[in-house]
């Protein structure tokens, strides 16, 4: 908790929430512009207004959600190897892995932050375009907290990759081409999308109820196997420092 | 001293940067999944266009819409970043040369790095249809004059582009700011190119010239042609504007 406290505290002034609160008013404001332009494109679908609503734009809404958590994970590392800051971090009585925690939880907080400001768009539209459905908030909710789910991966590994390197550039550039990888592999098959990346381009209503479940254990599991890659590369590097 | 020798010094510092291993590792994704998925390119009847037409625009068009304007943010970071690391830029600010000069001479190596990827990218689709064609024991060569003709198109459409992420770099002093903003303006271009204003958006350009190529290609897909009237002003008109505001405001948060 204290670590996540003292992460919190290093962001405030680097703009990392103000560039989530933007990204996430970004993202949100993808459904609502589509809708505004081609609505009768949509309106009438035999369909749920969630799922129309993430069908036409949840591409293009993770992928800026990607994008940000690609660029905040190296922000944060960054503020610690510019002026040699870590190197002091490294000679507090505290273990390694626990900065980089309390560091996934800030980027995590930020996430939320993002869906949260999403889901209040998606919600919004639902009701100004479409006949509002009873379940409609328990849709919204089990949607969103798939996506949060699909993405802590990435959140981990963008970390992970950020903390490898000293240099914000080629963490940024092995994000980007990671992302473009994403963005390669056809959303049909199970096993390439399993690509941390790739998973929050995932949606609810794309799949069955098994392989929904598929995903989330998939997830569940990456994200505890990065974790704990990242606490191995943290011991092995201390050994050679 | 000459303008030259200044971008000399610009290519000096960033020589150890190992940005060139990202730019490869990037092409050579790029072009991995054309090379595994090469018999895709004989099913386009629907899109009358031919399998080595196909391969070539395909392979192109993933480059144009992400990994190429995305690679060149980052590309405006190290360059950023190099500089402010151990207060390089206020050494730099201190020499007798102007800084609009400096500013140019940094733009002028990240237009270099873009002519770099491109010529890496030709260099790597020569490389995959030549693989490609083993495989599928098909010849996918085309032309090494069109290619040219063509990929040149791109990478000079692609110059609006690199000024205003260069005013990006260069203007917003958060990092975070002028990365987030660089690589959340790529990801619209999809659908800018679809409407009637795409002259006006520079990072949808290069995809731009690439798709009204596949719509020449394609003999029953029509996209919408290059059009030099409105296009040109406008593109002419983005780059004075964002390198003017660049070089001006180039190491203006330093010297305060």
């Amino acid at each position: 908790m204290s670590s996540f406290v003292l992460e919190r505290r290093k962001v405030k002034r680097t703009g990392f929430m103000p560039a989530f609160w933007g990204g996430g008013i970004l993202a949100a404001a993808v459904p609502v512009v589509d809708m505004a332009l081609r609505s009768e494109m949509y309106v009438g679908r035999n369909d749920s207004p969630v799922n129309i609503l993430l069908d036409a734009n949840w591409q293009m809404m993770s992928m800026l959600n990607i994008l940000l958590i690609v660029a905040g994970a190296c922000i944060m590392y960054h503020t610690e190897y510019a002026d040699n800051a870590i190197q002091r971090m490294c000679t507090l009585p505290t273990k390694e892995s626990a900065m980089f925690f309390g560091k996934t939880a800030v980027l995590i907080t930020g996430s939320i932050l993002l869906l949260v400001i999403e889901a209040v768009s998606v919600f919004c539209c639902s009701l100004y375009w479409f006949e509002p459905t009873a379940d409609l908030y328990i849709e919204i909710f089990k949607n969103f907290g798939f996506f949060f789910l699909l993405m802590l991966p990435v959140i981990l590994l963008s970390l992970v990759i950020a903390s490898m390197s000293r240099n914000m550039w080629i963490s940024l550039g092995i994000g980007v081409v990671c992302v473009f990888v994403a963005t390669m592999i056809p959303t049909r098959n199970f096993l390439p999308t399993l690509f941390p990346f790739a998973m929050p381009f995932q949606r609810l209503g794309n799949h069955a109820a098994d392989a929904v479940r598929n995903y989330a254990i998939a997830g569940a599991v990456e994200t505890a196997l990065i974790a704990l890659l990242e606490v191995i590369i943290l011991k092995v590097r201390r050994l050679f420092e | 001293m000459s303008f030259l020798s200044l971008v000399g010094v610009e290519w000096g510092k960033i020589r150890r940067s190992k940005i060139f291993l990202i730019l490869v590792l990037a092409t050579i994704i790029l072009w991995i999944p054309s090379i595994l998925n090469a018999d895709l390119n004989f099913g386009m009847q629907a899109e009358g266009i031919s399998p080595e037409n196909n391969f070539f625009i395909q392979g192109f068009m993933a480059m144009a819409w992400f990994l190429f304007p995305a690679t060149m943010v980052v590309v405006t970071v190290l360059q950023i970043q190099t500089e402010k690391s151990g207060h390089g830029i206020l050494k730099m600010l201190a020499l007798p040369v102007s800084t609009a000069k400096l500013c140019m001479a940094k733009f002028v190596v990240l237009v270099s790095f873009s002519a770099i990827q491109f010529l890496m990218s030709v260099g790597m689709y020569y490389i995959s249809i030549a693989i490609a064609s083993h495989t599928q024991g098909y010849d996918f060569f085309l032309s090494p004059l069109f290619v040219c003709k063509e990929v040149g198109m791109m990478w000079l459409s692609s110059i609006p582009m690199l000024t205003f992420f260069w005013l990006l770099a260069v203007c917003i002093q958060t990092p975070v700011f002028s990365i987030g903003i660089g690589l959340a303006s790529v990801v619209p271009s999809v659908l800018m190119i679809n409407t009637k204003v795409w002259f006006a958006y520079p990072m949808a350009y290069p995809f731009f010239v690439i798709t009204s190529e596949y719509g020449k290609l394609a003999a029953n897909i029509s996209t919408e042609q290059v059009r030099l009237i409105p296009w040109l002003p406008t593109a002419a008109l983005i780059t004075a504007v964002c390198l003017t505001i660049s070089c001006i405001r180039f190491g203006q948060a330093e010297r305060r």
